[in-house]
């Protein structure tokens, strides 16, 4: 099935975005769109024009909605682009300080932004990489890990609605799950 | 006897005179001959909380210079419903038409809400850049550090609001600018404790260091207690120092000295800041 992706546009809301208040406006917003979507669809937050955010705005925008993912809006992706080298800087400590992570779309390539630990990095880059969903066993074979770690690994970054995980059947006729990022 | 109040001195006149525990609501300021922009809002907060005890305060100014840049500093305007000046002062409006035109001043200003909040920080934004020569992304840094603390005043207490002033000093390389927020709410230690998991904090010093911890929070949610942590940050970061004070207590952070240093001070209630930053040399 076809995947959706609807965009929200950060900076009609105007170039500098203070407090936790402007923030919860655009959160309803953000909530709305997160209802229309379902299961493996992707919400993108353009900041393209946004010059500075607040703190207070970057946690309540972005970090209430990160943690409303795995509960409210199960296996849809929250996913950020077009922020300056200030924005990132702003909102990667944000993230981290409330101990989150999110993707970022940069120039096509997706990374993680925020408490990204080494670990969560590497599995994200390898599923990211490859055009094709990627299972358990081919992670290990891809970092060379035993597969209840590759196994672990992609729960975690599956719960934390970072990749996307779905059924398929292998060459030998079982089922399986294959994992990818907004692929 | 105190010619200069301050955020330090304000302190000195609460301790000699004695406002909130003599029940007269008193501030003789009548040797004072300048006054900060942080001890405005602390004097603001001060007169308000009497006033919601049930008092109307009076201040004490007879230097006509002082009693002029408190008309000019929007600070007659804003006690006018709660308090009385001695002697009256009788033409406030006259300078009302001129708020808002002197690019080195932000007048006291009452924060209620968000709202009036962006265009505050857009002046603070301003002034770091064409006064102080900050660069762009820098002064936005020290507006996230003022929008974070204005917020606070309303977003943990009811039925108090909070007041912001701004000026710059001196000139050329100099140059300095000194932000004063104030409330007059419950302070930060009542305000923590509202979380069982900050029930240990027991003095005023303790909360205000515990408030600079990430994390640190009246509510159990992780998008919450950054706040402080992040002013502290960009307080070093660009040179400042910030003074934090809540009811009997207090702290004063200097990016060269990061330990802070506290005291105990007169009890008064809410969370009173001061927040200095020196002018940038630019190449």
């Amino acid at each position: 099935m076809e995947k959706m992706e609807e965009r929200i546009q950060l900076g009609q809301y105007g170039p500098q975005l203070w407090t936790r208040e402007r923030a919860r406006e655009i959160r309803n917003a953000v909530a709305k769109t997160l209802e229309s979507l379902g299961p493996g669809d992707v919400l993108i937050m353009d900041a393209k024009g946004v010059e500075v955010f607040d703190y207070s705005f970057a946690n309540e925008l972005f970090g209430k909605t990160l943690l409303s993912l795995p509960h409210e809006y199960p296996g849809r992706f929250f996913i950020v682009e077009n922020l300056t080298k200030y924005t990132r800087e702003n909102l990667s400590k944000a993230l981290e300080g409330m101990g989150l992570m999110m993707i970022e779309k940069k120039e096509k390539k997706l990374n993680l932004l925020g408490k990204v630990n080494p670990i969560d990095e590497q599995t994200f880059l390898a599923i990211a990489r490859p055009k094709k969903p990627m299972t358990a066993t081919e992670l290990k074979e891809e970092l060379n890990i035993n597969l209840n770690a590759a196994n672990e690994r992609l729960s975690k970054l599956t719960s934390l609605g970072l990749a996307r995980r779905q059924n398929s059947v292998s060459a030998a006729g079982r089922e399986q799950y294959e994992y990818s990022v907004l692929a | 006897m105190i010619t200069k109040l301050d955020s330090i001195t304000f302190d000195t006149l609460l301790q000699e005179q004695d406002p909130f525990g003599s029940g007269k609501g008193r501030f003789d300021l009548k040797d004072v001959q300048l006054i900060t922009p942080a001890a405005l809002t602390q004097l603001a907060a001060a007169v308000h909380a009497l006033s919601g005890d049930g008092l109307h305060p009076e201040i004490i100014i007879e230097q006509e210079s002082v009693r002029t840049y408190l008309l000019r500093a929007g600070f007659i305007e804003i006690l006018r419903a709660v308090a009385a000046v001695e002697p009256p002062i009788s033409h406030i409006m006259s300078y009302d038409r001129l708020r808002g035109s002197n690019p080195m001043l932000i007048e006291v200003t009452r924060i209620e809400t968000g709202s009036a909040l962006p265009q505050l920080l857009d002046k603070i934004v301003w002034v770091l850049r064409h006064r102080l020569k900050y660069r762009k992304y820098d002064a936005f840094d020290v507006a996230t550090g003022v929008s974070e603390i204005c917020q606070n005043t309303f977003d943990h207490n009811r039925g108090t609001c909070g007041f912001l002033a701004m000026q710059v000093y001196g000139k050329g390389a100099k140059r300095f600018l000194e932000i004063g927020v104030a409330d007059y709410g419950e302070g930060i230690m009542a305000t923590l404790r509202r979380n069982p998991k900050n029930l240990d904090i027991s003095t005023d010093v303790d909360a205000i260091r515990e408030a600079t911890k990430l994390g640190t929070s009246e509510h159990e949610d992780p998008t919450r207690g950054t706040g402080l942590y992040h002013l502290l940050e960009i307080t070093y970061k660009h040179g400042g120092s910030i003074q934090i004070r809540s009811c009997g207590g207090k702290v004063r952070f200097r990016m060269d000295k990061k330990v802070g240093w506290t005291f105990v001070v007169p009890p008064m209630p809410g969370v009173q800041m001061a927040f200095t930053l020196p002018a940038k040399t630019r190449a």
